[in-house]
């Protein structure tokens, strides 16, 4: 039995184990190819992303702090995807709860404590809410989420654009942003001089949330029913279209949490240029995490540490372009869009592990 | 005659189920000869014979033809030693016209480009050189099983198969195209050919096939003339005990109706009227048997009693309740209980595992789930009482079902239907592609089901099963029901004229004829 499940998670985890090497080893060829010192750019790469020299200036802590918000869109994509729609609306999603926390940061006033949890449940409120329009566009009129997700983050990317440099704008003489949020309105931080705190909490508890809602609620097993099979679902009397617009909303939330938590924990404002990709980061942190809420959690941390390598030690120390942490990731994705080209060796690899196995089972006499 | 194919000591097992698929099969077939391959559910024929067409590799074994051993590593290399095989499941390209799927692959090139003349005259010939008549020009779409298999196996023709493997390739099909498939068959028997023939009908197996070898457990427990052998000798075989063929059912007085269909009305998925005024009732303790040919409504009807689709005109009630307007959750909990044509797509969700199976129709009730979480200790206990109890041996509490053979799919599903005593039980086409212990199993449980006081419908194209199991026969023809017999006086002639469209007064029958409902 525990061997089963063990092999199972191997199953899983096999193929983006393989693909991240892939593209690891793929980014050496290219640095070597720029001349570059490769076992050094490995190095430097980790230890910019994982590593922790001083516990004031600690990469793994910033790592940790640039993934929560993957994490969280990452999490809205698996619920989408777990119940078959193949929403990317995170952006969007994301993007709209920022405005709000933003807004709601400064123009409201609230004790410590309340402030935040109204900021946190508002923001929820608006992400499901531009969930929810797609999910019902889908349902009553046959709209494809894809497209209506599409045109919903172009909207969104405009929006939060024209409240930082009309509405919202805090100071005309600098590039536009909004004022500083309240200190009320702050999500708190563990150690001084970085911006890993409250927020990093709250996308872990997503992730066991999320974990037993899909699996372990009457709802979540809706959800994936419908999203694996219709006529299943259908001829079992899974009310679908219910469990479709929920997916939605619940995946608008934690989009939508996405962003209060970025712009509560660390921006503290919305700027110019706030939209940096960070929804389409967590559909591909829920692609490459094997849709299940652990794998993301994972993923989002190697995401996030690899950019940050990519940033501060290759860029900064070596001269080579950040862009390579975005180049590897490219190549991470399409390793795994490619999987098939692993599938034959897989099975060379799986039959090696299963040999003692099958001898146990014939030993045993059945 | 010359071995056309020797198979020697194959052997495989499957890890991730566990499973002894071939266990050191041996399996000859000679030039020109029919070998028919039967086997309980699960008993590794598919396995073997993709093992023969390259699509798994054997843990050992030799593959030997025309007396030289060759490795066959990959489909090509198959094709390439002139074995073909035509899957149960057709792979063929529904918006190809027939040409196109029969020449995919190898189109005679015009300087890079298609031509459709070209390659229609090939499949012309083709067809007309095997006596197959097809229209190279029609879309897959548009044609009849029977006819989309034959351009599978001109399929096969065209690539110079001198070994056809026809895997269950009745099971889909009606009474009519099986018996152009046997003639199909005996003739390329006849021009050299060898073709080996899975199926679960003995009575096919005695018509079409000079040999038989008999699988069971992943062993070959026995190879015979047919001529030397008999159905109940090869029941035996292949379950390894005594088979009932025909399950035995006593009279029972039937009770007050329970369902009720009054003038209802439906249309099939392109809007056509598939159901018209059609009224009936099934009574407890009765199995009402719907026969017909397929296609005349069946699955559009079962799919309006069960709740899965709107209809169009009429009512059908349960215990004397209006259901017409209630969902399929609401049906179920007032006890439908309904096993569907279509086990893989509807009946079940192969990419989960067992429990989450077991509770489609029954996670909201309080015994599997509280304050809106799923209670998985209960569920679990609720798996392993149906898997007992249905003596479902390869399925195994939360583990995944994807590799169940079909036979034990099938049992899934009526486990999970037949559990919880349901008061009105549709079984639409039950016993397709299941091997003849199964088919007795289904058949005995459906009939305690009756004399435990439950209502059953069994739709089934199969005159044997509806002439076996039913109390009260109802015969559907496009979309209405041509006529009602009651089965202890029935004939399969009276059943198979209805069937065909006739009338009874076309025979002299004691029946009196009627379209209508006997209350
Ligand atoms: N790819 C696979 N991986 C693991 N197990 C498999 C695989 N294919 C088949 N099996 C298992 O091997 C056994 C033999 O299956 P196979 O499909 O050959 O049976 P069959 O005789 O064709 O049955 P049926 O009459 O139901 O089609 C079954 O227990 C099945 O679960
Ligand atoms: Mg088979």
């Amino acid at each position: 039995m525990k061997n089963k499940k063990f092999q199972k998670i191997l199953d899983a985890i096999l193929i983006p184990v393989l693909a991240i090497l892939s593209g690891l080893v793929l980014m050496g060829v290219l640095i070597a190819i720029t001349g570059k010192p490769v076992w050094e750019s490995y190095g430097v790469l980790f230890s910019k992303a994982f590593g922790c020299e001083k516990a004031s200036n600690c990469a793994i802590i910033t790592t940790l702090e640039r993934a929560t918000p993957i994490m969280l869109t990452g999490l809205s994509a698996v619920v989408a995807f777990r119940s078959g729609l193949f929403s990317i609306g995170q952006e969007g999603q994301y993007l709209m709860a920022s405005v709000v926390a933003g807004w709601l940061g400064y123009s409201i006033h609230l004790p410590n404590g309340v402030h935040q949890i109204v900021i946190l449940l508002a923001c929820m409120a608006v992400g499901a809410a531009y969930g929810f329009i797609p999910g019902v566009l889908k349902v009553k009129l046959g709209v494809n989420e894809l497209l209506s997700t599409i045109v919903l983050n172009s909207i969104a990317t405009l929006f939060i654009e024209y409240m930082v440099q009309f509405p919202m704008r805090a100071d005309v003489s600098t590039t536009a942003h909004s004022p500083i949020i309240d200190v009320t309105a702050q999500l708190p931080t563990f150690m001084a001089g970085s911006k890993w705190g409250v927020g990093f909490v709250i996308a872990v508890i997503a992730v066991i949330a999320v974990y037993i809602y899909l699996w372990r609620t009457k709802s979540g097993y809706e959800q994936r029913m419908a999203g694996q099979s219709k006529r299943f679902a259908l001829y079992g009397g899974v009310p679908s279209d219910k469990a479709a617009i929920r997916a939605m909303i619940i995946s608008g939330a934690l989009a939508g949490l996405a962003g209060a938590v970025e712009v509560m924990g660390v921006h503290r404002r919305i700027m110019t240029g706030f939209s940096t990709g960070l929804g389409f980061d967590g559909v591909t942190a829920a692609i490459l995490g094997q849709t299940h809420p652990f794998g993301v959690f994972i993923v989002s941390i190697l995401f996030a540490g690899l950019k940050l390598g990519a940033q501060l030690g290759l860029q900064l120390k070596l001269g080579i372009p950040r862009e390579l942490g975005g180049t590897i990731i490219g190549f991470i994705i399409l390793f795994v869009a490619a999987s098939k080209f692993y599938e034959g060796n897989i099975d060379r690899i799986r039959a090696w592990f299963k040999k003692p196995d099958k001898q146990k089972a014939k030993g045993g006499g059945d | 005659m010359a071995l056309a194919l020797e198979m020697k000591g194959i052997t495989k097992y499957f890890s991730s189920t566990d499973v002894q698929a071939n266990d050191n099969v041996n399996l000859t077939v000679e030039a020109g000869e029919v070998l028919a391959l039967v086997g309980e559910n699960g008993a590794g024929k598919t396995t073997l014979m993709n093992i023969l067409y390259g699509l798994i590799k054997p843990d050992s074994g030799e593959i030997i033809i025309n007396g030289e051993e060759v490795q066959i590593g990959h489909p090509d290399d198959a094709i390439k030693h002139g074995i073909g095989m035509v899957h149960q499941h057709f792979k063929l390209v529904p918006s190809f016209t027939v040409a196109q799927n029969i020449i995919l692959g190898m189109e005679p090139n015009k300087a890079g480009f298609l031509s459709p003349k070209e390659e229609n005259k090939v499949v012309k010939d083709l067809a007309d050189k095997f006596n197959l008549p097809v229209d190279p020009k029609a879309q897959i779409r548009d044609l009849p099983v029977g006819m989309q298999q034959r351009v599978e196996i001109l399929k096969v023709l065209l690539r110079e198969a001198k070994i056809l493997i026809l895997d269950e390739p009745t099971a889909v099909l009606t009474p009519q195209e099986v018996k152009e498939l046997m003639e199909v068959v005996r003739d390329l028997a006849k021009m050299g050919y060898s073709v080996i023939f899975i199926t679960h009908k003995l009575i096919e197996v005695m018509e079409v096939a000079d040999r038989v070898s008999v699988m069971r457990a992943g062993k070959n427990v026995g190879s015979k003339k047919v001529s030397d052998t008999n159905i109940p000798d090869l029941a035996r075989m292949m379950v390894g005990r005594e088979v009932l063929l025909r399950v035995k059912k006593d009279t029972i007085q039937r009770g007050k109706p329970v369902f009720e269909a009054k003038d209802v009305s439906v249309s099939d998925v392109h809007g056509l009227a598939a159901i018209s005024h059609v009224s009936f009732d099934v009574h407890e303790g009765e199995i009402v048997g719907l026969a017909g040919v397929s296609g005349n409504g069946q699955t559009e009807l079962v799919e309006v009693i069960s709740g899965m689709r709107p209809l169009d005109g009429g009512k059908v009630f349960l215990n004397d309740q209006d259901i017409t307007q209630a969902n399929v959750r609401d049906r179920r909990n007032a006890g439908v209980a309904h096993i569907p044509e279509d086990r893989m797509e509807v009946g079940l969700n192969l990419q989960t595992n067992l429990d989450e199976n077991l509770i489609i129709s029954r996670y909201n009730q309080s015994e599997f789930s509280k304050f809106g979480f799923l209670l998985s200790k209960s569920i679990h206990r609720f798996a392993e009482t149906v898997v007992n109890s249905f003596s479902i041996s390869a399925a195994k509490p939360g583990e995944d079902i994807s590799m169940l053979s079909g036979g034990n799919l099938q049992k899934v599903v009526v486990g999970r239907e037949l559990s919880g005593n349901p008061s009105f039980i549709i079984a639409n086409q039950p016993t397709r592609g299941l091997d003849v212990g199964s088919i007795e199993f289904v058949h005995k449980t459906l009939i305690e089901e009756r004399d435990r006081g439950a209502g059953v419908l069994l739709v089934s194209v199969e005159l044997e099963e509806i002439m076996a199991l039913a109390d009260r026969i109802l015969v559907l023809f496009r979309g209405q029901i041509q006529g009602e017999l009651e089965a202890k006086t029935a004939t399969e002639e009276e059943v198979g004229i209805l069937m065909a469209g006739g009338k009874l007064s076309d025979l002299v029958s004691k029946q009196p004829e009627s379209g209508k409902e006997s209350k």
